[in-house]
């Protein structure tokens, strides 16, 4: 994926290496400086087109130990030189070759770089913006929509996995038309697939319980402010719709099942009245009669009974059908309520200037000694070999 | 870096960056950016030399001999003329050579003791 090579990120590398280059001596500087500044050009461009500002921090990760190691090996290389030259009685009395002065000009320039380093990058790396936006989750009955809620300890994972779902992302993803604006993006305008973006967006989503409530925060990250505050409420809306559209097809089917177990009720009742008429006749029986209970009437009085049970079976179905349909009509928009909206935030969560900043200043003292240490313990002993080179000369 | 009038071996051996850098220059000229990347691609990106390192090397190297910098240009239309070419100098052949063949007998040995299996 080639890009744009003229920004900002790279630009400010170039310059901040540019600017490093002082740490070798000026002799090799003016040799190779340029060179050198080219062909970090050039891994700059390839790091780029590799993985972007990851790319280029993972660079600097490997450049600034090859500056610093090298760029102490050429110091020495140069002292040494100026040593063997005819400058080692001199060098005795020069403060700046002296291991202390060394020590301190090390520390100083390394605990520099590591700064300024620290520093480009922090501000290289992409700035993400998070928004948050709260709902309030009722579970569902188990024993239908028109029960009362009953306690469910898997509700809150099962709201997690459902929130982080095909079901409820797709509709997020078509409503935003996220497939072509990260395209437009991320991917030089090319259309995402709708799973390549869910992937992308599961990666910027976090849920979080709000502990001791019955609220989940659903928290995006972006590096558009106002993009995450649309994704976060588009996730809230999301899930709402989806339980209000569960709750639905949940009582239409159970609607649909009771309708017909009235209907089977029916053709019972139906033929058991069909029975008791015959039976009746058969026995001669009154159609009013209530009170005889001969014998041979007992087969009648049965039926009947058996009627009277399927009848108030029926009625009991007819009820809880008149009880869902009513329940469907009302909005279920309680189940999930959007308790906070997300918006835009005000400042980026990441990255962290101040810590990056000081974990440059830490990381800058304990290299800064370590190079320090090191150089001033071998200027330290090429110091002693050359005045014993002086005195035995 | 020893005189290399005592002989190439006496150079023996060589650190990687100094044979990587060798090796990569025996294929041709080459500036610092294209040497950088064969190094990279002889070693499936292993080892990957930062301009401190490259250009740390190319000075001793010049330095020694081993290698010199190439007036000469590939075409000015395919290539930036600003960069610097280096390529080997016969003495520069020489050591990489002894040293690829110092390799091959280590490799050898190495095969002898049934560490490593000739390729298929």
């Amino acid at each position: 994926m080639k890009t744009n090579f003229n920004n900002a990120p790279l630009a400010i590398s170039q310059k901040t290496y540019r600017w490093l280059l002082r740490a070798y001596p000026k002799m090799h500087r003016e040799e190779y400086g340029s060179a050198m500044a080219q062909l970090f050009r050039d891994q700059c461009r390839d790091a780029w087109n590799e993985a972007q500002g990851w790319g280029i921090m993972k660079l600097w990760l490997r450049v600034l130990p090859d500056l610093v190691s090298t760029s102490i090996r050429e110091r020495l290389a140069a002292l040494n030189e100026r040593k063997t030259m005819n400058d080692k009685l001199t060098s005795l009395t020069r403060d700046r070759t002296t291991p202390t002065a060394i020590f301190i000009n090390v520390f100083v320039a390394v605990f520099l770089i590591t700064l300024i380093v620290a520093t480009a990058i922090t501000f290289i790396l992409p700035e993400s913006y998070a928004s948050t936006a709260r709902i309030k989750v009722e579970s569902d009955p188990i024993d239908g929509p028109a029960q009362t809620p009953s306690y469910d300890p898997y509700f809150i994972q099962t709201t997690f996995e459902i929130t982080q779902s095909q079901l409820v992302l797709n509709p997020v993803i078509d409503k935003l038309k996220l497939n072509v604006e990260w395209g437009k993006k991320y991917f030089a305008g090319q259309t995402l697939k709708t799973s390549q973006t869910l992937e992308l967006l599961k990666q910027r989503l976090q849920l979080a319980p709000v502990r001791n409530t019955k609220l989940i925060a659903i928290t995006v990250y972006s590096d558009d402010k106002n993009e995450a505050a649309q994704i976060a409420n588009a996730i809230a809306e999301a899930y709402r719709d989806y339980r209000v559209r569960f709750r639905a097809e949940s009582a239409a089917k159970e609607i649909d099942t009771l309708q017909q177990q009235y209907k089977f009720e029916e053709e019972q009742i139906q033929q058991v009245q069909s029975d008791l008429e015959f039976l009746r006749q058969q026995l001669k029986i009154a159609s009013d009669a209530t009170a005889s209970r001969a014998p041979q009437e007992q087969p009648y009085w049965d039926k009947k009974h058996n009627l009277s049970q399927l009848l108030k079976l029926q009625e009991l179905i007819y009820s809880k059908i008149e009880a869902l349909k009513l329940d469907a009509q009302l909005p279920k928009n309680a189940a999930v309520q959007i308790v906070d909206r997300a918006e835009p935030g005000r400042a980026p969560v990441k990255p962290n200037k101040t810590l990056n900043i000081f974990l440059g200043v830490v990381a800058g003292g304990f290299l800064g000694l370590l190079a320090g240490g090191t150089s001033a313990l071998a200027a330290f002993k090429f110091g002693n070999r050359g005045r014993k080179n002086v005195a035995s000369a | 870096m020893a005189n290399p009038k005592t002989g190439p071996k006496s150079l023996l051996p060589l650190t990687p960056a100094v044979f990587h850098v060798l090796l990569a220059l025996a294929g041709g000229e080459r500036h610092g950016y294209a040497i950088m990347q064969e190094v990279a691609a002889g070693t499936d990106g292993q080892i990957k030399m930062g301009p401190g390192t490259l250009y740390g090397t190319v000075k001793r190297l010049l330095e020694a001999r081993l290698i010199e910098e190439s007036d000469e240009r590939p075409d000015p239309h395919l290539d930036d003329d600003r960069r610097r070419y280096y390529r080997l100098t016969g003495v520069g052949e020489q050591v990489v050579k002894a040293e690829a063949r110092r390799y091959a007998e280590i490799v050898e040995l190495a095969r002898g003791k049934k560490l490593i299996r000739k390729p298929a």
